[in-house]
């Protein structure tokens, strides 16, 4: 039975292989109930097949994931009651407006339609995206997509949130209500895993953070514990070796 | 100022640079099942074109009309294959500091660096042959018009695709496109009758004339006519070519300035509120207004409704009637083959139902419910109209029978076939500036639309036997198997959802995983290839015009014989004949279809993806 004590989110040794080139190799990670978490990475580190593969949308070649102590891949169905999901760049029911969407996506979880329309309506309107009412999905802006992806997210109120890229191509004042939105979630003891590139965002947001390189955890804990004394960029180079190009080459750049 | 401007490039080098962009697509395109479509479709091609240059040598008089047939492989082909797949976009190239003729002049040159317009010129080469006829003179005139031809042939299929793109924006123009289609493709099985009953084998003066006219019979004309007017001719074809270009870059120019996304009609006022219901009832409103809203799929089904009613009719030249009561029923399969793809064509949105927890039983009834609403009541006035207005009353039981067995057949593998074969293609929030065009592999959609041709008819088999033996016996077989098969081929697709849900989410979002110890249709040896191409090609040719069609004609004692061998024979062997084509027919179908479907069935929904992080 889920309890408060199972951390949010628990993976034992997630590893896939595309081909020859291992993406994610064994990766341990522990989210603790209640906390904001913020996964960081280079491009390309792992970030989104290890997220694919802790809430049932990629079959892990090896490895556990639990969701309050759930195991995706044995209580499926269980394990998706508990989790709301923004995947990075699949397709949504392409055809209909947002409203229908969410009005869709509520009934089709049997919620009840009363409940379904109220939420929709709050959704829509926090999000801004009530303006666009007879606006069909396929023709939204990169941002707008994002911001309905959140809002199918939340529609059945679930108890963890795991957001693929949730800021990318958002506006600053959509990216500061989503902000609003996702910290009184935490507030009220709801815990959330966003992956992320951008540092001063997950500094600013997140309680805790692991960081994935070459397909593995090379930090992971309290922000405090893995940004050490400087920023938590800095840690990030140092952890992912990387040094920063570009102050040398491109001599006929000069307008 | 103090820098240099990027300079404008020169018209050769742009020209030069877009062939080998090209070239590079194709190479690195050229991989697995891709590989062994080119070279299968290259190799049935040279065949095809080494037979037109018989043509000229053995049979001068028909070779107007066989370049007209490849005017309309030209015309027709990226009709078919949703709008036709362009390997350079033109998207790719706007913001290129050059004009927009220019740019359309290097596109140009781009289009013919590929296999099929070096396939159509070795075709073409049947007009220097034909020339040998009227001395040297007529050799030199067949190597120009050669070249102006295959110019003229490829700019008008670039013409048709521009269109398509640009105006196909609406329910009507793509509905419109749909009609024209699903017309062709009638033309092409039943286009003998008004033939025939012009005047059959009498090819009389009109025929002469108009395949002169097209601009695939220009050469010929140049040719055979004298000097002065060969010269006018040719002068005339170049000019054509120039005004096609023109047209050409001016609908690209505008095509890359239009934003418009997806092939989404305009629509009016707030969209009704879906229905306060659940499960399988609100998937089916969801896909109901996919039905509505999607110009892909509006498209596909007036090609399935026009063919089915085009068909029938056409045989009413040669006063056969016999077929008008079953359009509703031939319009029941079509619609089944154009929705075969349905999980494909939606693409990774997949992933909503896979993340609802028991949302994948609601998804296939849902999607069952709404073809059975979209393509039943129509299927159904269309075969008590056809029925009813033809006369033909012994047709009754036949169509009363066959019809719930073939809708609850389609409603069936419809949804089977989608989980089982799925086609990827491009998620429709990703697609180029062709509404018609699904990112799908076209040769592989192809064979899914023709599993589902001869599946949905086999289904429906035992109610014939039943209808033969006794009428309402029949009728109420119809019933049960079209029950039964909704019910449990829908049940099928279910459990197959259920279980393999995550693997076809995948499957869409990384493509097929080639796995060095699987096999792929690319292994087939040479000979399997090229013969799964030439079935497919030809296997219609026994199956139809040779057996099912002399068949319906023998039954019913109506009619010349025409062109069909079996009733050319002497009365003993006509049976035989017949039963041996069909046999024939659905052998090649049978071979082409399961041999590669053997191999790549096991290599192509086992594994994960290609590579992403």
């Amino acid at each position: 039975m889920p309890t408060h004590q199972e951390p949010a989110l628990r993976t034992t040794g997630l590893r896939k292989t595309f081909g020859h080139h291992v993406a994610v190799d064994d990766i341990d990670l522990v989210v603790p109930a209640g906390s904001f978490y913020g996964l960081v990475g280079p491009n390309g580190a792992g970030k989104t097949t290890t997220l694919a593969m802790a809430v049932g949308l990629l079959r892990p070649d090896a490895g556990r994931a639990e969701i309050f102590g759930v195991d995706v891949w044995r209580d499926t169905v269980q394990a998706k009651q508990l989790i709301g999901v923004l995947p990075d760049g699949n397709a949504m029911p392409e055809r209909l407006t947002g409203r229908e969407v969410l009005t869709y996506l509520g009934l089709l979880r049997g919620l009840d339609p009363d409940v379904v329309a109220e939420r929709t309506d709050e959704l829509l309107q926090v999000l801004e995206l009530d303006s666009a009412e007879r606006t069909l999905v396929i023709e939204y802006s990169t941002g707008m997509r994002k911001k309905i992806g959140l809002a199918i997210a939340l529609l059945h109120a679930p108890r963890l949130l795991v957001l693929d890229e949730p800021f990318e191509a958002v506006d600053p004042v959509s990216a500061a209500t989503i902000k609003a939105i996702l910290r009184r979630f935490a507030g009220n003891g709801g815990s959330v895993i966003i992956s992320s590139h951008v540092m001063a965002l997950v500094e600013q947001v997140c309680d805790h953070v692991g960081v994935i390189s070459d397909g593995r955890v090379v930090a992971a804990g309290p922000l405090a514990e893995v940004r050490g004394a400087g920023t938590l960029e800095d840690a990030f180079v140092d952890l992912v070796g990387a040094h920063t190009a570009g102050s040398e080459g491109l001599a006929w750049l000069t307008p | 100022m103090a820098h240099s401007l990027t300079p404008t490039p020169a018209p050769a080098a742009l020209a030069r640079h877009m062939i080998r962009m090209r070239l590079a697509l194709m190479r690195n395109s050229l991989r697995g099942d891709n590989a062994t479509n080119l070279y299968a479709g290259v190799a049935f091609g040279l065949l095809l074109a080494v037979g037109t240059i018989a043509v000229a040598v053995l049979w001068p008089a028909y070779l107007p009309l066989t370049l007209a047939v490849w005017l309309s492989g030209w015309v027709f082909g990226p009709i078919f294959i949703g709008g036709g797949s362009e390997a350079l976009r033109p998207e790719y190239f706007t913001m290129l500091p050059a004009p927009p003729g220019r740019i359309a002049a290097a596109l140009l040159a781009g289009a013919f660096a590929g296999p099929v317009p070096a396939v159509n010129l070795v075709a073409l080469l049947s007009l220097p042959v034909y020339g040998w006829r009227f001395g040297p003179a007529g050799v030199l005139i067949g190597l120009v018009a050669a070249v102006t031809t295959l110019v003229t042939m490829v700019m008008i299929s670039r013409v048709i695709v521009a269109l398509i793109g640009l105006f196909v924006r609406s329910r009507a123009t793509a509905t419109a496109v749909g009609v024209v289609t699903g017309t062709a493709i009638a033309l092409c099985s039943n286009g003998w009758a008004p033939v025939a009953a012009l005047g059959g084998t009498d090819t009389s003066a009109w025929f002469e004339v108009l395949f002169r006219v097209l601009p695939s019979g220009w050469g010929v004309a140049a040719i055979e006519g004298p000097w002065p007017l060969a010269l006018a001719i040719l002068a005339a074809g170049a000019g054509v070519i120039a005004l096609l270009l023109a047209v050409w870059s001016s609908l690209l120019s505008r095509r890359v300035a239009s934003a418009a996304r997806g092939g989404v009609p305009a629509r009016r006022g707030a969209p009704r509120p879906f229905p306060r219901t659940g499960g399988a009832r609100v998937t089916a409103a969801k896909e109901l207004r996919a039905w509505w809203r999607d110009l892909v799929r509006i498209q596909l089904l007036a090609v399935a409704f026009s063919f089915a009613i085009v068909m029938p009719v056409l045989l009413l030249a040669i006063g056969v009637w016999g077929m008008v009561p079953f359009a509703g029923l031939i319009a029941i399969v079509m619609a089944a083959a154009a929705s075969a793809n349905l999980y494909g064509s939606d693409g990774t949105a997949l992933w909503l139902t896979l993340m609802t927890p028991g949302a994948e039983r609601s998804d296939v009834r849902g999607r069952q419910l709404a073809w059975l609403l979209v393509v039943g009541p129509a299927a159904a006035l269309l075969t008590l109209a056809g029925t009813l207005v033809s006369g033909q009353d012994w047709a009754w039981p036949w169509v009363l029978g066959l019809f719930p067995a073939l809708l609850g057949g389609g409603a069936g593998l419809v949804v089977l076939l989608a989980v089982t074969s799925l086609v990827p293609g491009t998620d429709p929030h990703k697609r180029g500036g062709n509404p018609l065009s699904t990112g799908a592999d076209e040769t592989a959609e192809t064979s899914l639309a023709w599993l589902v041709l001869i599946a949905v008819p086999s289904v429906a088999l035992p109610t014939a036997g039943a209808i033969l033996l006794d009428p309402w016996a029949g009728v109420a077989t119809g019933l049960l198997t079209g029950v039964l098969s909704v019910w449990g081929l829908g049940a099928i697709a279910c459990r197959r959802l259920e279980k393999r849900g995550i693997e076809l989410l995948n499957l869409m979002k990384y493509g097929p995983a080639p796995e060095a110890d699987k096999p792929t249709t690319a292994d087939l040896p040479l000979v399997h290839r090229i013969g799964v191409t030439v079935c497919y090609t030809l296997a219609w040719l026994p199956l139809f015009p040779q057996g099912l069609v002399p068949m319906v004609m023998k039954i019913f004692g109506a009619g010349d014989p025409v062109w069909f061998l079996a009733l050319h024979l002497p009365p003993v062997w006509q049976w035989p004949t017949i039963i041996f084509m069909i046999a024939l027919g659905m052998l090649m179908y049978g071979y082409a279809i399961l041999v590669p479907m053997r191999l790549s069935s096991s290599s192509t929904v086992e594994g994960g993806g290609t590579g992403r992080a």
